[in-house]
């Protein structure tokens, strides 16, 4: 890991051809950002969209068993949410730093916090969409003769859903915004270009990448909320 | 392993130059935050007084989410160029969206009964604001706070970046500190966030008035971006 | 086993039910015997037990001590799911199930029990025709968010009533409607009732509700005691003590009068003349009737059966229902 010494006059990088726009290092230059789409912007932003699937994805599992373990033993709510808490409120950079040691620069390291950071959003998402059904209606549930578990997947999980997909919601936006960190640990998503772009400070690629990071932000976001109305069809049903 | 056992000694060492930093950080993080408050808090209650800005809020808090600290650094790298006001500006942009969001919110969720009353029994509008819906919404404020001053403290470690000092320059700077120097840091910037977290919402505790203080129990802490 | 589909009679038996963590019983040793095919209301205050006695039935609460039978098997004989699936349960929120459909909800534990599709799909239809939701295909893909809440508690009824139960228990079941909707609701129920014949315990706090739908009515006093178990006419006209009769109110008098109808009272014989009185359908309770009377400052009102006048019911008659032959 380099430090970061203070850049001096921009310095134009090297790419060939160099327009006006990059010349005068305009604040974007859209000829230059579409040269580098196949070779920087795309890789970095599929990078970006792998790295935070798959914390959301390991994050969403580990919280749902846990919150479903909490709802049915109260008393480990607590616990659970005072250590997902505590690892919400690290700052992204000292966790993954705190990780390089244990687990090297390695897409490993960034998982691990990226999932850190999830836990407490989901699991209060999860757990609240649960203890959030309202009592007439599990007492109904009961009183047909439902068992635990079919109550469970039968009625409390399907009226979770709002609740959940409203926590994944957040979760995957923060989680967006957290990978950029991850380019300390490795060469990858779209704080790399960020990162590189700093020691020869070059607008399009900062504004470039750090736009691609927010619209994917807002396109996931977008995603989950088609789903969410695509799997409660009974919440926009009202006379 | 070996790292986290040497990062002991290393505070031990450089304890002046940890502590120096750190002043460094919780300054700007400071500066930051009373600014963000001016900005935020007025904007805030006025949009919750009247009941308008929903949509203002929502999307305030959704961009604020999802504006990556780094790229928003990056960017002022750009226009702003290297140095103090560069993070402030970017610090300031990540915390206000938190400040006036919770405090609209705060607002604009008491008892539409509450006020209907206070406005029955005569009180200005000001008064509205200032006896009723200023303490009820306090508690839903103040996590706005809390999550703003967290969200700045550990936003503040990136300041190394763009030359802002503070924690992140030991922690970025492996060359100088070595892996004993980054963990150290790292170990010191994460207490120091959860401290904050704590001493917030410690503050709460003594200035909330005792009916309004059961509600904030379960105030969400701080997002960390 | 319950596996009649014939109503049965519920006992129960010195049944006791103590909360963990309370010293003083709930439910304190009731003995009372639920006839087949009879509607018996529990009244009493908050505190009397009357939702801690239903709920026991069903076992989602389980009794400290004493027995309940159901057909003569006790309620412990059966695991409690198995049990609940065989009795019919509707509840004050209706607890409707807001993410399934109306046919969903009614069939849900026809799909537990294994029903088929098409017979569960029938079942549904034939039960929202008999709660009044008419045609049925209009209301089955509908959300319970969609209807209002008469609309709901029919939905809520006819799931009750989805597994053909043997005994069916309702909680305040009409708590949540406004005064008019829950008037219909309460005589579309009756009329169920009457046709369908199920053994029914219906809790309530409100005694006129009890007076008007209970074959008999068990009043439960603070403590979870038994006060009186007897019919309608028999708490009005005599009640065991001081709890039941204050609890009976004030206009236990009128309110008595709520039991007969222009059908009882009124003198079948044609009128030469009729007097300007109030036209009412024969099937107005007296109480309603001498309301009427009173408030049009008439003489008396007028039974009427579809257009025709059929009865006169004069002043006197109305006030004294059980005495007809002193007007006549």
């Amino acid at each position: 890991m380099s430090g970061f010494a203070p850049a001096g006059d921009p310095v134009i990088p090297d790419y060939g051809d160099v327009s006006q726009c990059v010349a005068n290092n305009d604040l974007f230059c859209a000829d230059w950002f579409a040269a580098q789409w196949p070779e920087v912007f795309q890789p970095a932003l599929l990078e970006h969209i792998l790295m935070t699937v798959l914390a959301i994805a390991i994050g969403f599992v580990i919280s749902f068993l846990a919150a479903v373990l909490a709802y049915r033993k109260r008393w480990l709510t607590a616990p659970i949410g005072v250590t997902a808490t505590i690892l919400y409120t690290l700052p992204p950079l000292a966790l993954f730093q705190l990780l390089v040691p244990l687990t090297g620069l390695t897409l490993l390291t960034v998982e691990i916090a990226l999932v850190c950071f999830t836990l407490v959003i989901l699991f209060r998402a999860v757990l609240s969409g649960l203890t959030g059904v309202p009592e007439d209606v599990k007492r109904s549930a009961r009183g047909m003769g439902m068992d635990q578990g079919q109550i469970l997947r039968r009625i409390e999980l399907p009226l979770a859903i709002p609740s959940i997909i409203s926590g994944l919601r957040i979760a995957t936006v923060l989680t967006v915004s957290i990978a950029t960190i991850a380019a300390f640990v490795v060469d990858s998503g779209l704080g790399s270009p960020i990162l590189k772009a700093i020691s020869s400070p070059f607008n399009t690629q900062f504004i470039g990448a750090g736009a691609l990071a927010v619209l994917l932000a807002f396109a996931l976001d977008a995603l989950l909320t088609l789903l969410g109305k695509a799997l409660t069809p009974w919440t926009k049903a009202r006379s | 392993m070996d790292a986290f056992l040497k990062a002991g000694p290393f505070m031990a060492e450089n304890f002046s130059l940890l502590l120096e930093k750190t002043g460094e950080q919780l300054l700007l993080s400071l500066v930051a935050v009373l600014i963000s408050l001016v900005i935020g808090v007025p904007f805030g209650l006025w949009l919750g007084h009247v009941h308008r800005g929903e949509f203002l809020a929502v999307s305030l808090t959704n961009i604020g989410r999802a504006l990556p600290s780094l790229a928003l650094i990056a960017i002022f790298i750009g226009l702003v160029g290297i140095g103090y006001a560069n993070v402030l500006l970017a610090l300031i942009i990540l915390a206000v969206p938190p400040i006036l969001s919770y405090t609209y919110i705060a607002i604009d969720s008491v008892d539409r009964d509450l006020t209907r009353a206070a406005r029955g029994m005569g009180l200005t509008p000001l008064e509205v604001l200032w006896r009723i819906e200023v303490p009820l919404g306090l508690p839903m404020a103040f996590s706005g706070v809390r999550t703003a001053a967290v969200l700045v403290v550990s936003s503040a470690t990136l300041a190394a970046v763009a030359g802002g000092g503070g924690l992140g320059d030991v922690i970025l700077n492996q060359v100088a500190y070595g892996i004993e120097g980054v963990v150290a840091a790292a170990l010191w910037v994460a207490a120091l966030s959860i401290l904050v977290d704590q001493a917030i919402a410690l503050l709460f505790r003594l200035v909330a008035s005792p009916g309004v203080k059961r509600v904030a129990a379960q105030s969400t802490s701080a997002p960390a971006v | 086993m319950i596996e009649s589909r014939e109503s049965l009679g519920i006992t129960f038996e010195k049944a006791t039910k103590v909360y963990p963590g309370t010293s003083a019983p709930a439910l304190d040793g009731l003995d009372m015997t639920i006839e087949a095919g009879e509607l018996v209301c529990l009244v009493g205050p908050s505190g009397g037990g009357k939702t801690t006695a239903l709920m026991l039935i069903n076992r989602l609460i389980d009794l400290s001590s004493g027995d309940i039978r159901i057909g003569g098997t006790s309620i412990n004989d059966l695991g409690p799911i198995e049990l609940r699936r065989k009795i019919g349960y509707a509840i004050q929120q209706t607890g409707l199930f807001p993410h399934m459909t109306v046919g969903e909800n009614i069939g849900v534990v026809p799909r537990i029990l294994g029903w088929d599709r098409a017979r569960i799909r029938e079942r549904a239809h034939e039960l929202l025709e008999l709660v009044g939701l008419s045609p049925a295909d209009r209301w089955v893909r509908r959300y319970p968010g969609q209807l209002s809440g008469g609309q709901q508690q029919r939905v809520g009824i006819a799931r009750a009533l989805a597994a053909d139960p043997p005994v069916m228990l309702m909680d305040e079941p009409f708590g949540a409607l406004d005064p008019i909707t829950r008037t219909t609701v309460q005589d579309e129920f009756l009329a169920i009732h009457r046709a369908v014949g199920k053994t029914t315990v219906f809790v309530t706090h409100d005694i006129d509700e009890a007076i008007k739908m209970g074959d008999k009515i068990a009043v439960l006093k603070p403590g979870g005691l038994l006060a009186q178990f007897g019919t309608p006419a028999e708490l009005l006209t005599a009640p065991a003590d001081d709890f039941v009769e204050s609890f009976l109110g004030d206009e236990r008098g009128l309110k008595r009068l709520a039991l007969f109808t222009l059908a009882d009272v009124a003198s079948s014989e044609a009128p030469g003349t009729t007097p300007p009185w109030p036209r009412l359908p024969e099937s107005t309770t007296v109480r309603a009737a001498l309301s009427a009377a009173m408030a049009e400052r008439a003489g008396g009102v007028l039974a009427t059966r579809g257009d025709d006048v059929v009865g006169l019911a004069p002043l006197d008659a109305l006030v004294h229902p059980d005495l007809p032959e002193a007007v006549a």
